[in-house]
Order: C-alpha cells, then sequence, then structure tokens
C-alpha cells in the first residue's frame, strides 16, 4: 500500500478511535476528540456473525408486505427486494410517474472535526472546498499509486461535520489516511435508512405532503425537511437520470416515512421498485457500480484491473485548483497518457433482451460487459464495459449473444457501439425550479 | 520401485502405473500410510496417528489419478476458529460477508482491511502456483534451457512495477508480526492469522521470512473479489479414505504395493541405482527407485557412504530437521461444549487453536529455541469427527490435536516420564479452558513427542515439514542447496518425500513432481 503518507497503526489508533475518555456530561459536538457512545453505531443483536447469510434493512417489514413476487437479493449483507411486482411495471411507474427504493445497504461515513474539509480535500480526486453546507457533490478517491479506490456522495451537513456515501466499505482507507488530521472517522451505515423517491411526479408528491418551496431546492443540494411528522434529510440526488430525491433518515423512522409516502402517492402512480430496477435506471443514466463495473485498487488481484479515474469516469481532470491529494503526484504523472482500459457505456443490436459478456473487436476479445440491460428508453440492449482502449473508438464491435430455444441454445453476433452519452438522461433532472406538474 | 507406501509414494507411484510403468511399492510397516496412517486410539475411534488430519490433495492431482472413481470425496470445512486464554475468539468463514462481520467483532477498520490483504495473499499465490506444479529446476535440458529459464524469472522481477516488488519481497522477507502490522490493527485478529501459518514451521512470529507461511491456505483458493477466508479441506472418512483411493488407483492400473518389506540397502553399481536389498536379504532389481524418506534417512541409512559421490553426505548432513511438535490423539465420549463459542459455529469443524497473542507466541518459540518444555505452546486441535461422523462410534468424538514448539530433545537431556505427563496435564488443562469438563469425557489420551515419531514412523527429528520450510531450503534449494527438484547426483535415484520440491505445503505435489520428473527424463532417453 502506497498512500501518500504512511500510517503506523499505534499512532492512527490513538489519533481516531481510541480517545481518552472525556465524561459524558461533558460532550463538546465541535470537538473531534469528545467521547461518543461507540453503542450508537453498534449494529444491534448479539446474535454470532454466522447466525443470517444476509441482514435486514429498517425497512424490511415494509418491502416484504409489499414483494408480490417474493424475489429478493443480497446487497452488501442485507437482504432487499429485487422486484416487487414486475420490472416493466416498476420502470413505468418510475419514468411516469415515481418510483420508492430502499437503498439503506448503502455504506455511510460520517467524517467531522476541524480538519474534515483538509482532510476530504486530501483523500479525494475533486475538489471539494467550494462544497457549501447542505449541497452534496460526487466524489473520487484513488490510492497511492493513482487508482480507483471508490467513488460515492459527499455531503457537507455543517461546518465540520460530513457524510460520505459509498457503495463499498472503506473504512481502512479512510482511517489510514487520516494520519496526522484531527478528524472522526465513523462508519454510521447502521443507523441511517435512505429512502429514493425518484421519478418526474417526485417534486410533486414531496409537496402533497407538505414539503412547502420543494420545487426551489437545487440539484446537489439538501435540507431537512418532514414527512408524516418525521425529520427526513432530503437531498436532490439519485442515479436515474431523472428528477429525484434521496432521503436520509433515522434507521427508526423509515417505516412510517416508507409508508406516508406510499400511502400518500400510490394514487398518483408511486410504486415501490426493486433492486433490479435500481440497476437498470442506473444502466441507463450511465453511472458505473463498484464493485460491479469496476473494481477497488484493494480488490482488484489481477493489477491490471485497476483503472484510473479517468478510464471509469471520462470527463474527469485534475482541478488546476487542486493541491496535494492520494493518489495526485501519480495521477498528475500519468497526465496525457491514455488508460490501457476504459469503461464505456454500449448500445447493443436485437430487438428483444440478450444475455452477453464477452465484446469482441472483429472477431477478436477486446473486452468485457459488466452490466447489461434491455433499455426501453433506447429500445435496446445496453451495457457497461471495460474496453481495450484501442477498441474504444473502433468500427465492427460487436458481441456473442445467446439465446435459449427449449433445449437448444442460439448463439447470435449482435452488432455494438459506443454510446457517446448516457440511454437516459433527462432535463427535469437539473431543472430550477423543479417542475411539480410534469 | 517406490519405498515407502506414504500419501506421496503412492501419489508417485499411481502416476507412475498409469504411464505404463511396473511399480512396485515397499513399506515396512503392515499398513499403507506412513505418517498419514490410520490409527484406531480406541475401538471404533479412528484418527492419523502422527497428522493433524486435515488437507486435502490439489484438484489436479486428485483429477489425474481418478480418485473420486476410487471412493475419494473431499468435504469443504470453514475455516478456523483460535480461542484466546480471556475468552475471546476469532472465526474464519467462507462468506465474504460474514467473515467481514466477524472481524468488526474485534475492529471494524480490520473488517475492510480484510479486502486489501486478501487481495496481496491471491496476487502471492498466482504467483507461486506454477513454481510448485513443476519441478524447481529443470531436471535434463542443456545450460541453455536453464539459462532461459533464469532470464524468464528476472523479466519478470524487472516488469514488476515497485510498488508490486516491494511487496512481494516484504511477503518473502519480513517477519509475519511486521508483515500484519502493516494490514490490522485487532492483536486478536493477527494472533489468529498469526497462529494458522506458524504451525509446522520452526519460525515463530517475529523470525524474518515467518510472513510468507501465510500464503499457504491460499493455493487453492479461487479469487472473486468479495470472498472471506480460505476454506479447510478434509477427505471424506479421514486419511484412512484417503489412502484408500490412492492404493486403490495405484492397484488399478497395475502397481503393486507389497507390505511387511524394508528396504535396508540400494543397490549400486557405476553410480547408477540398480535396486533394493530388504531386510530378509532378498534383492530386487530396479530401473527407478524413488525414495518417499526424508532427504536425511534416504541417503545416510539406504546407501554405504563411500558409494555416495564425494560431498554428498556433508551437504546432506546439514540440511535441518528438527521436531517443532508433538502430537496428541484424544478419544472423547461425547461432544465438548465450548461455551465461549457461539452455538453452532460452523468454523469449529475447520479446527480450534488455542493460541495466546503474537508475544506469547514469541515466548513459546523461545521455549522452543531454548528447548525448555512447553509452557505455553500453541495448540491446534481439529475433531475431524464433526464434520465426518463416520470417524468414531454415534455421538462420540476424536480430536487431534499438534502442539506446536515442542523440542526434540530437552535442554537438560531427554524426555522423563514425568515431563511427558506434565505435557500431557498442560494440554488437557488448555482443552479445559475452552471447553470445561472435557477431561471427564476423554476416554483414551496419548502423547507422541518428535523423538517417538523419529522412533517409530523414522522420520529424521519427527520434523514433519521434512526439513526446515526456510528459503534456504526452499524452491531450488530443497532437498539441499544445488539439488532442488526430485532428481539426486545419483543417476535413476529419486525422492518423493517432502523434502523434495515444494515440501509439505502442498499434499501429495512432491509425488507428483518426481514422477512428472521420471517420465521427462525417460523420454529424454527414450
Amino acid at each position: 500500500m502506497t498512500p501518500d503518507s504512511f500510517p503506523r497503526p499505534e499512532e492512527q489508533q490513538s489519533e481516531t478511535l481510541h480517545e481518552e475518555a472525556v465524561p459524558v456530561n461533558s460532550v463538546d459536538p465541535a470537538d473531534e476528540r469528545a467521547e461518543v457512545d461507540p453503542s450508537l453505531f453498534e449494529e444491534e443483536s448479539g446474535e454470532p456473525p454466522f447466525a443470517r447469510a444476509v441482514r435486514t434493512t429498517p425497512l424490511h417489514l415494509e418491502t416484504a408486505a409489499e414483494s408480490r413476487t417474493n424475489l429478493w437479493t443480497a446487497w452488501n449483507g442485507y437482504t432487499v427486494p429485487q422486484i416487487f411486482t414486475d420490472l416493466g411495471d416498476e420502470y413505468r411507474a418510475l419514468r411516469g410517474a415515481a418510483a420508492l427504493m430502499d437503498l439503506s445497504p448503502l455504506v455511510k461515513y460520517r467524517i467531522s472535526g476541524r480538519d474534515a474539509l483538509a482532510y476530504l480535500e486530501r483523500l479525494c480526486a475533486v475538489p471539494v472546498g467550494s462544497l457549501e453546507v447542505d449541497r452534496l457533490r460526487h466524489v473520487i478517491f484513488c490510492e497511492g499509486s493513482g487508482m480507483v479506490l471508490g467513488d460515492g456522495l459527499l455531503f457537507r451537513l455543517a461546518a465540520d461535520d460530513y457524510r460520505l456515501v459509498t457503495e463499498e466499505t472503506h473504512l481502512a482507507w479512510l482511517i489510514d489516511s487520516a494520519e496526522g488530521f484531527r478528524v472522526r472517522v465513523e462508519d454510521v451505515s447502521a443507523t441511517l435508512a435512505v429512502l429514493a423517491l425518484q421519478g418526474p411526479l417526485s417534486a410533486f408528491l414531496l409537496a402533497e405532503l407538505g414539503c412547502d418551496d420543494i420545487e426551489t431546492l437545487d440539484p446537489f443540494a439538501a435540507r431537512w425537511i418532514s414527512i408524516g411528522g418525521m425529520p427526513v434529510y432530503a437531498s436532490r440526488s439519485g442515479a436515474t437520470g431523472d428528477l429525484g430525491y434521496e432521503l436520509w433518515c433515522d434507521a427508526e423512522d423509515a417505516p412510517h416515512v416508507w409508508r406516508t409516502l406510499l400511502g400518500k402517492g400510490a394514487t398518483f402512480g408511486l410504486r415501490p421498485a426493486g433492486f433490479a430496477l435500481r440497476e437498470l435506471a442506473r444502466l441507463e443514466a450511465g453511472h458505473p457500480r463498484a464493485g460491479v463495473d469496476y473494481l477497488s485498487a484493494f480488490a482488484a488481484i489481477d493489477p491490471a484491473d485497476a483503472l484510473p479515474p479517468a478510464a471509469i469516469w471520462p470527463g474527469f481532470t485534475i482541478a488546476p485548483s487542486k493541491g496535494l491529494f492520494n493518489g495526485g503526484s501519480a495521477l498528475r504523472a500519468m497526465h496525457g497518457t491514455e488508460p490501457a482500459r476504459r469503461l464505456v457505456r454500449l448500445a447493443v443490436g436485437g430487438l428483444e433482451p440478450a444475455r452477453f459478456a464477452s465484446v469482441s473487436l472483429n472477431g477478436e476479445p477486446a473486452g468485457l460487459a459488466t452490466t447489461t440491460g434491455f433499455s426501453p428508453a433506447l429500445g435496446a440492449n445496453i451495457a457497461l464495459a471495460v474496453l481495450a482502449n484501442g477498441a474504444v473508438g473502433a468500427a465492427g464491435l460487436s458481441v456473442l449473444a445467446e439465446r435459449r430455444e427449449g433445449l437448444s441454445v442460439v448463439e447470435t453476433r449482435l452488432p455494438a457501439q459506443v454510446l457517446l452519452g448516457p440511454a437516459f438522461s433527462h432535463r427535469r433532472r437539473l431543472a430550477v425550479p423543479a417542475g411539480l406538474r410534469p | 520401485m517406490v519405498i515407502g507406501a506414504g500419501l506421496n509414494g503412492l501419489v508417485a507411484a499411481a502416476y507412475l502405473a498409469r504411464a505404463g510403468l511396473d511399480v512396485l511399492v515397499l513399506d515396512r510397516a503392515s499398513a499403507p500410510g506412513g505418517i498419514a496412517m490410520p490409527h484406531e486410539i480406541a475401538p471404533g475411534f479412528l484418527l492419523p496417528r502422527y497428522m493433524l488430519g486435515s488437507g486435502g490433495l490439489p484438484p489436479r492431482i486428485a483429477a489425474d489419478l481418478d480418485l473420486a472413481r476410487h471412493g475419494l470425496r473431499f468435504i469443504r470445512a470453514e475455516g478456523s476458529v483460535t480461542c484466546f486464554p480471556d475468552g475471546a475468539y476469532v472465526a474464519s468463514y467462507r462468506d465474504g460477508v460474514i467473515h467481514r462481520r466477524e472481524l468488526a467483532r474485534h475492529s471494524r477498520r480490520d473488517a475492510d482491511a480484510w479486502t486489501r490483504y486478501r487481495r496481496d495473499m491471491l496476487r502471492a499465490a498466482r504467483g507461486l502456483a506454477p513454481l510448485l506444479s513443476r519441478a524447481a529446476s529443470a531436471p535434463s535440458g542443456g545450460i541453455l534451457a536453464r539459462l532461459r529459464a533464469r532470464l524468464a524469472l528476472a523479466d519478470r522481477l524487472a516488469e514488476a512495477p515497485p510498488a508490486e516488488l516491494a511487496s512481494m519481497l516484504g511477503l518473502w522477507t519480513l517477519p509475519l508480526s511486521d508483515y500484519l502490522d502493516d494490514y490490522f490493527e485487532a492483536p486478536a485478529i493477527k494472533a489468529h492469522l498469526a497462529a494458522a501459518a506458524l504451525m509446522g514451521g520452526t519460525l515463530g512470529p517475529s523470525s524474518p521470512m515467518s510472513a510468507s507461511r501465510l500464503i499457504w491456505p491460499w493455493l487453492s483458493e479461487a479469487g472473486d473479489a468479495t470472498g472471506g477466508a480460505p476454506d479447510t479441506l478434509m477427505p471424506q472418512g479421514g486419511s484412512v479414505a484417503l489412502l484408500h483411493a490412492l492404493t486403490a488407483a495405484v492397484q488399478a492400473s497395475g502397481g503393486k504395493i507389497r507390505l511387511d518389506a524394508e528396504v535396508t540397502d540400494v543397490l549400486i553399481k557405476d553410480r547408477k541405482v540398480r535396486g533394493v536389498e530388504l531386510a530378509n536379504g532378498e534383492t530386487i532389481g530396479a530401473g527407478v527407485v524413488l525414495s518417499g524418506l526424508d532427504v536425511k534417512r534416504s541417503f545416510l541409512s539406504l546407501f554405504r557412504w563411500k558409494d555416495l559421490p564425494q560431498g554428498l553426505v556433508e551437504r546432506v548432513g546439514r540440511v535441518r530437521m528438527k521436531g517443532v511438535a508433538a502430537k496428541v490423539n484424544i478419544a472423547l465420549d461425547a461432544m465438548p461444549e465450548f461455551p465461549g463459542l457461539p452455538e453452532g459455529c460452523p468454523s469449529l469443524g475447520g479446527g480450534l487453536r488455542l493460541a495466546g497473542t503474537i508475544p506469547a507466541m514469541d515466548r513459546a518459540f523461545t521455549d522452543w529455541r531454548e528447548r525448555m518444555p512447553p509452557r505455553d505452546p500453541v495448540i491446534d486441535v481439529l475433531i475431524p469427527s464433526i464434520a465426518d461422523p463416520s470417524l468414531a462410534p454415534a455421538g462420540k468424538h476424536v480430536l487431534s490435536a499438534v502442539v506446536q514448539f515442542v523440542p526434540g530433545e530437552l535442554h537438560d537431556g531427554a524426555w522423563t516420564g514425568e515431563r511427558r505427563d506434565a505435557l500431557r496435564d498442560l494440554v488437557t488443562a488448555r482443552l479445559a479452558e475452552v471447553s470445561p469438563g472435557i477431561e471427564t469425557r476423554m476416554l483414551a489420551c496419548e502423547v507422541l513427542l518428535p523423538g517417538d515419531i523419529e522412533n517409530e514412523m523414522g522420520l529424521t527429528g519427527g520434523d514433519f515439514a521434512y526439513g526446515e520450510t526456510t528459503l534456504d531450503q526452499f524452491f531450488v534449494n530443497r532437498p539441499f542447496p544445488g539439488q532442488g527438484g526430485a532428481s539426486t547426483p545419483l543417476r535413476n535415484f529419486y525422492l518423493c518425500s517432502p523434502s523434495a520440491h515444494p515440501g509439505p505445503f502442498v499434499m501429495g505435489a512432491p509425488g507428483a513432481n518426481a514422477a512428472a520428473e521420471v517420465l521427462a527424463a525417460r523420454k529424454g532417453r527414450a
């Protein structure tokens, strides 16, 4: 491991983990060295780790009641509905009205302390200094070698208080990188439930529930609102390429928020949607998922599987204002060189859903489709795929699709082409004010 | 002809018999098995007398020899559990989510650090695997072939980016404790990984190069990005079933196994091995002789020393073989209880280790170096009858334990009866700490010291590793420097025991490599 600052385990412990005991009654929330009751961040239950292969989210009873298919999938050690009713119905609700999803298995870190900003500026490969309170932005963080470890959403909750939301866990790297900063890093995943309310009617539904001026909430901004009497931190964000909100609330409050939203929204076409729709929607919107479309440098057993940020997010450049950051010197040294492989969006011919994985260029292997799906918006199969750099601009890409007919398999070679933009992106997503009437 | 019907001898014999050679396996015992020989400690209680009893053949060997057709099945048990004197425990699980949850009980940071540790272990294991499944140095082949092989290795080293080279060097040179500090902070997690890696070796957690021992469990592991700990392989039916399948495989291809036939001399003529002489005076001619004995016993007791090439006796004499472990076999009339572990912990089937923290293991290692009777050894316990109830009568169990850091000879002389009893009591007391009442459930208990193992099995020093596995006695230096691989300075004489490359870490691989070298040499000559 080669972070720009190499931590010594015993030092970083004293910095971030085991603070000297401070009497509980003298807690000063602004002091990152203050004692915090660790049980606040503990996942309940004395049950042994092997007792259940997957745990349940705070919304489990609600989602189980809504599920008509009883199809579940494991996500980050939690079980979430794969499909509630029918993927097509859920998709039509998302694009035509609104869909409600349980995203609670996302990993959430609280980063606080007087050096939090300096620390995050050092951690992230994108500038975060300009982030105002109650705003969020997409961040990428890299290993010392310049290879991507993960990406996520960074919220500024208060001057010295941030929340980092990621797909995979990164606690070891976050703590190791905190060497020399007065900052606390805590995993608060289990205490926070996340609901995604996405679709053209999402602003309208929140307004109907009494959230005044919700249309004035800018994209990538957040504010406290109240849903059914429960405090909810609402951010205008989401990975569906459309207008949408993500609602962050206490695990105990989440079922009530879910019921309130569905109770009010059902008449307007709001439907609960499962993990399959989340995957399809983010695929249409062109967002890669860590661990699926790219591997964290710490999980890439073959070193060639680790990718620099520009290979995953084509628009990535190092901002001129950016100073020292983890992986910075390696990325600056890489400047101007093309990565060996790139993540691209593919559109694949064929009028019906097809299964495929390997991508070829004129018959030679050129890469792998990491996520595939049939996009109703394009009326075509689409995919995210990691391709050899030389294959990205070339004509003659194809995939080998497999279709079963009875007990025989039909293999067809379907032409593929690299898409320049996402398969679905509506201007509603960034419209200000948000449209209450679609 | 193969001397010794141990695991590797049988593997080599099976390969050679399948290749159409006329194979005869000789063993002085009245049952095949060598140190893996099954042993009935009390009627109906079966366990390997000298080995712990876990571990499986690599799938390649099992497939090559068609062992599944001969009835061999492997059980994939969960990792293992380490119990500490303060009542804490760390378990390993195959499932990545569950394994990280387990590590998070000790440190949330370390649960996440597991990803990077697993990546580095799998990277190292993948780099190592091709080196283990073939001879360490080209047996025949001209000087050009050897030069090419060296250059290929140099190229690979030169092409590695500096960070990778550094991590590789770290793994092959660092003490295990320093290496683990780079990943984990929780002492219990480090001790859990360290205890597993130290078993059977002559290195302590702070000895340089001990980190390389961490790789071995990962060799057979396929790597998906989110996995947990590698699993423990066990032959279903115990080592009996494994030996039975191997014997059947040898015989099915026309090989013969002759028991109660002790080889006393290898006949040599014009520096070529021509056959063997048995204890009863009978001589048997053979074109090729493979020895499943350790390197010292192979050369120093099977030959007249004056027949050996100049310098060989000295070089073989200098190979370090030291006993580090005692074996304890116990029959239990009921399943022992482990109140410190959660009920139904699946990792118990993969083994239980009684260990202290890393400094405590260091002290145990120092005791061994100074040839003190062990005070706080690391104890590796396997209750094979959990995963495989056929090994004991219904409801009863066998417990197999290896006590690590037990010197072969004590600083003040031999092991006395009292000291032997003290060791048994120590092991019983340590077991009773994690399983109160276990002493009342014991039907039989026996302690085998390194000296006993040497006397009974003819394994020099009672060293289960068949020679220390430090880097100076590994790869091209195994069995001894300048003679990597199974072939020896004596024509037609090969080593198929773990004294030869790749040592004790991959079951059956020394036998398979020796057979491959024999066949390659015959092909070269034909």
